[in-house]
């Protein structure tokens, strides 16, 4: 991984991202005053449960979130908010200079177009390319990712494993060389060795293009592995983010020394208590009904302390 | 995609208005088909009321619309009016009979080839596939031509030509819930094959047979007024279709008489309409629901 | 391109059944055969009477009336009208040529505009001016196409003199016949565009929430281009098969169409028939159907193979 910024600006900035789902029920808040930064050529992994809301995220950035949505904040992004863009806008941005590889690569792929045609197609919709021509440029790019032979380009995806489509899907997001790609769980599904693959395969191209990845996942080992930075999410908020070294060694927040301990490695140990309601969310700090070192402030109110300027970040009255 | 949570949130929230009635996705367009198709029904129970003379009885034929007879009169002097008062009743036996035929058929040939697959399910599938082929309507019209036409057969032989759709409806769904593991604990409780269909199965599945059973009736209707223009419908019974066969065959059409056949064919119309109404609303509701599960 | 042996037996089992079908009818219906054969009102005298069962082969055994039946039917022999005065087969074929001057052009007239339409509605069903259009075909749908056909002839013909009244052409040169066509071509385009786009739009109702419709949109697709080039050919799959079964339904409306608009195709040639109850080209007429109908079936399934790579390398 290439080391990072420091003196860069951000290419991408979250400022207090919120998500609310209208439904029968009520509200649902999906994610709660998110903020972060993502400087060029760096990997930054928003790392949490199911369900806790990062994939949420991630479409929120790119306008994918469907219609009973209810989005605040501001995402910046070449002087643009991407949040406030017409559709028509986002749709230029949209796989151009920001691409996504969605987490299940089979559905996402469409069953009947031959997938050299679903590589080539941004090409074509925004480089107006021609088919021909694009197609040639595609065969480039699948080859790179080991699948060389001709006649692949041909093929559907029902011919292929789940782990070939998953190429297919980065090659196609990597085809414009974006400035930003996020993969929203990459590795789900798939098993070790062929997580394993997938994995330096993305490390490939972020290393190719240039591109900054934000990576998407609930498994922190692979986040160790590729990310610079981690953002570690409970219940749609970021409750700590960090250099990756860092979070790993000296975790702050309880969650995620919590997280950490849940891994085989450090001996399987589940979190007490069960994950809260999101319509109807704790108050003040939302980790306090399962947190071991609850304070009468932690029912009450949040605070997020930062350390080495902003470095490092942590919503817990412990610091 | 990124909605994992979401999709899991709407779930619930689904569950719980299901459970509390609150859920009115898509509703008001079958509530106002309700309606229109209430109205017609109570015209058709309580035609005696309603209609303002006999239908059979005559007046001066020929008459223009005035205030004894709001829609005039035909060529033999019955009361237009109260011809399509009681008209409604052929429309709602026949689509109703037939639908009731047809869906009882469908839905055992569905349930059955479905859950018992295999050879069953090739047998029962390829006897709908070459039922779904034979053009109903040509084959309506010979049976009826050679038959002395009464609307009962009409109804009957619908009702044995119509069940091919809410088969292989039936039959996809079965398949998926013999799969779900409350089906499989029936098994291993030892339960009969019978007992699984009739009492595990079919009542989750009723809520897929009620919009098709909506549009087979529709189906029916549209069909018996066609049947009826051609001259086949039940002679003893009046009928929107034969009205406006007489209409037309009787010089009401060419002599621009709009209040004969006009009347009955917008009553076709709109009771064809109320039951698609319901039956569209409900199966794209039904989808709708099945995405978000 | 494979073509399933499974499928192969299902068309051949209808024809055979229908075909069957249509020899048991006349058999098993009421009354004298040789009368439900021949058509009723036939005056004839009691010798030819005879002759003409001994010579229809109605004294023989039923297996070989089946037989002869096949073989009949194989020599295209579909009977002989007493009514019309002429074998079944020359009548149809003269009068269907007429029929299908209505029919195909509307079809396709009424597929394509109809999977379009129906294509765009089910895009934006949300959208008010989208409902106000899909209730509109939906009333034509519900209507039956006679009626439609009255309503159309009664407001643009009677009233308005666009359109002549009926027939099929009065001096029979092509801009004449072209004329007479029109609204008729117009009120099947309409029926046919009503069952199509209903269809379909139900159709891309639900392929539009599936994954790979939300991918096309991060690649950067935008709006229509979605629909047109991910969607569409999804949604369009199940519709071929579909409108092929419609088939038989959409050609019985052009039968009530013709008989509206006095046209001298198939339709009225079956309507003289009930009301002369000429059973031999009853018969006959719906024995034609039937194989454009199931030739329909075949060829959506032969299309459909084509089109879905999924089948294509089973």
């Amino acid at each position: 991984m290439s080391m990072r910024h420091d003196i860069n600006a951000p290419i991408l900035q979250v400022v207090g991202l919120s998500v609310r789902f209208e439904t029968p029920l009520g509200l649902v808040h999906a994610a709660d005053d998110v903020a972060f930064d993502i400087y060029e050529m760096e990997t930054l992994a928003l790392v949490g449960e199911t369900g806790c809301g990062k994939s949420v995220v991630a479409s929120a950035i790119m306008q994918l979130l469907p219609g009973n949505a209810v989005v605040e904040g501001k995402a910046l992004f070449s002087k643009m908010d991407l949040l406030k863009l017409e559709e028509k806008e986002i749709s230029r941005v949209r796989g151009n200079e920001i691409s996504i590889i969605f987490q299940n690569p089979s559905l996402s792929l469409n069953p009947i177009i031959e997938v050299g045609e679903q590589i080539a197609e941004p090409l074509q919709v925004h480089r107006k390319m021609a088919r021909r021509e694009s197609h040639q440029v595609a065969k480039g790019f699948l080859s790179r990712l080991g699948l060389g032979e001709r006649s692949l380009m041909r093929m559907y995806p029902f011919q292929f494993s789940g782990g070939m489509n998953q190429r297919v899907m980065i090659a196609t997001s990597m085809i414009l060389s974006p400035k930003i790609i996020i993969a929203d769980e990459p590795t789900k599904g798939l098993d070790r060795a062929l997580a394993r693959d997938v994995t330096s395969e993305i490390e490939k191209i972020m290393d190719l293009t240039g591109a900054s990845l934000l990576l998407i996942t609930h498994d922190i080992s692979l986040a160790a592995m590729i990310s610079d930075r981690i953002a570690v999410m409970y219940c749609g908020e970021i409750v700590e983010m960090g250099k990756c070294k860092d979070v790993l060694r000296e975790p702050l927040h309880p969650y995620t020394c919590a997280l950490l301990d849940c891994l085989p490695e450090r001996g399987f140990k589940p979190i007490a208590g069960a994950s809260p309601s999101m319509i109807d969310p704790p108050q003040g700090c939302k980790f306090h009904p399962r947190c071991p070192y609850k304070t009468q402030e932690c029912m009450q109110k949040q605070r997020i302390r930062k350390i080495d300027g902003d470095e490092r970040q942590v919503r817990c009255w412990q610091y | 995609m990124a909605g994992d949570f979401n999709r899991v949130a709407s779930c619930k929230a689904t569950e719980w208005a299901k459970i509390l009635r609150l859920d009115m996705r898509g509703l008001r367009i079958a509530l106002f088909g309700l309606l229109l198709f209430l109205t017609i029904f109570i015209l058709a129970a309580f035609s005696d009321i309603f209609a303002p003379y006999d239908p059979w009885n005559r007046f001066e034929p020929f008459l223009a619309p005035c205030r004894e007879h709001i829609l005039g009169t035909n060529d033999l002097g019955n009361d237009i009016l109260s011809e399509l008062i009681y008209g409604s009743r052929v429309s709602l036996i026949v689509g109703f009979g037939a639908a009731l035929m047809a869906t009882l058929i469908g839905t055992l040939i569905g349930l059955f080839a479905g859950y018992f697959r295999g050879l069953m399910d090739e047998t029962l599938m390829g006897i709908t596939d070459v039922f779904l082929m034979i053009p109903q309507i040509p084959l309506i019209i010979i049976l009826a031509a050679f038959l002395r036409p009464s609307f009962w057969l009409v109804a009957l032989i619908m009702g044995a030509l119509w069940w091919t759709s809410t088969a292989r409806v039936v039959r996809s769904k079965a398949m998926q819930i013999r799969e779900t593991s409350f089906i499989e604990c029936s098994r291993s409780l030892g339960f009969s094959h019978m007992h699984i269909i009739f009492s595990d199965i079919l009542p989750n599945i009723l809520h897929v047979i009620m919009p098709k059973f909506l549009l087979t009736i529709a189906s029916a209707m549209i069909s018996e007024a066609s049947i009826s223009f051609l001259g086949l419908g039940d002679p003893t019974m009046k009928s929107w279709g034969m009205m406006i066969n007489f209409a037309f065959t009787r010089g009401g059409f060419i002599n621009g008489y709009w209040w004969w056949y006009l009347p009955p064919g917008l009553c076709i119309t709109l009771s064809v309409l109320s039951l698609v109404l319901m039956g569209f609303s409900l199966e794209e509701r039904e989808e709708e629901t099945m995405r978000i599960e | 391109m494979t073509f399933s042996g499974k499928k192969a037996i299902r068309y051949f089992l209808a024809i055979i059944l229908i075909f069957s079908l249509n020899f048991a009818i006349p058999r098993a219906m009421p009354g004298d055969p040789l009368a439900n054969l021949l058509g009723e009102d036939v005056m004839l005298t009691e010798e030819s009477i005879a002759e003409l069962r001994a010579k229809m082969g109605l004294d023989l055994p039923l297996h070989e009336q089946f037989l002869a039946y096949w073989r009949d039917i194989f020599s295209f022999d579909l009977g002989y009208s007493y009514h019309l005065h002429s074998p079944v087969s020359a009548i149809i074929l003269s009068r269907m040529k007429w029929t299908l001057l209505l029919a195909i052009p509307s079809l396709i007239l009424g597929a394509i505009l109809g999977t379009f339409l129906g294509a765009l509605a089910g895009w934006k069903s949300r959208d008010a001016g989208q409902k106000f259009e899909t209730g509109l075909v939906l009333m034509i749908y519900c209507t039956p196409p006679y009626f439609l056909s009255l309503l159309f002839l009664y407001a643009l013909s009677f009233k308005l003199g666009l359109f002549p009244l009926k027939g099929f052409y009065s001096t029979g040169s092509a801009l004449d016949i072209a004329h007479h066509l029109m609204l008729p071509v117009i009120v099947m385009t309409l029926f046919s565009l009503s069952r199509n786009y209903m269809i379909m739009r139900g159709s891309v109702i639900q392929e539009r929430g599936n994954l790979y419709a939300a991918y096309a949109r991060a690649k950067g697709l935008y709006g229509e281009e979605i629909l047109f080039r991910h969607i569409f050919k999804n949604a369009i799959l199940p519709i071929i098969t579909l409108l092929a079964l419609d088939f038989g339904f959409i050609l019985s409306g052009a039968l009530f169409i013709e008989i509206v608009f006095s046209m001298n195709g198939m339709g009225n040639l079956i309507y003289d028939a009930l009301l002369s109850r000429d059973y031999p080209v009853l018969q006959g007429s719906f024995l034609v159907i039937t194989v454009m109908v199931v030739s329909a079936n075949l060829l959506a399934d032969l299309l459909y193979s084509r089109i879905d790579p999924r089948v294509r390398w089973q």
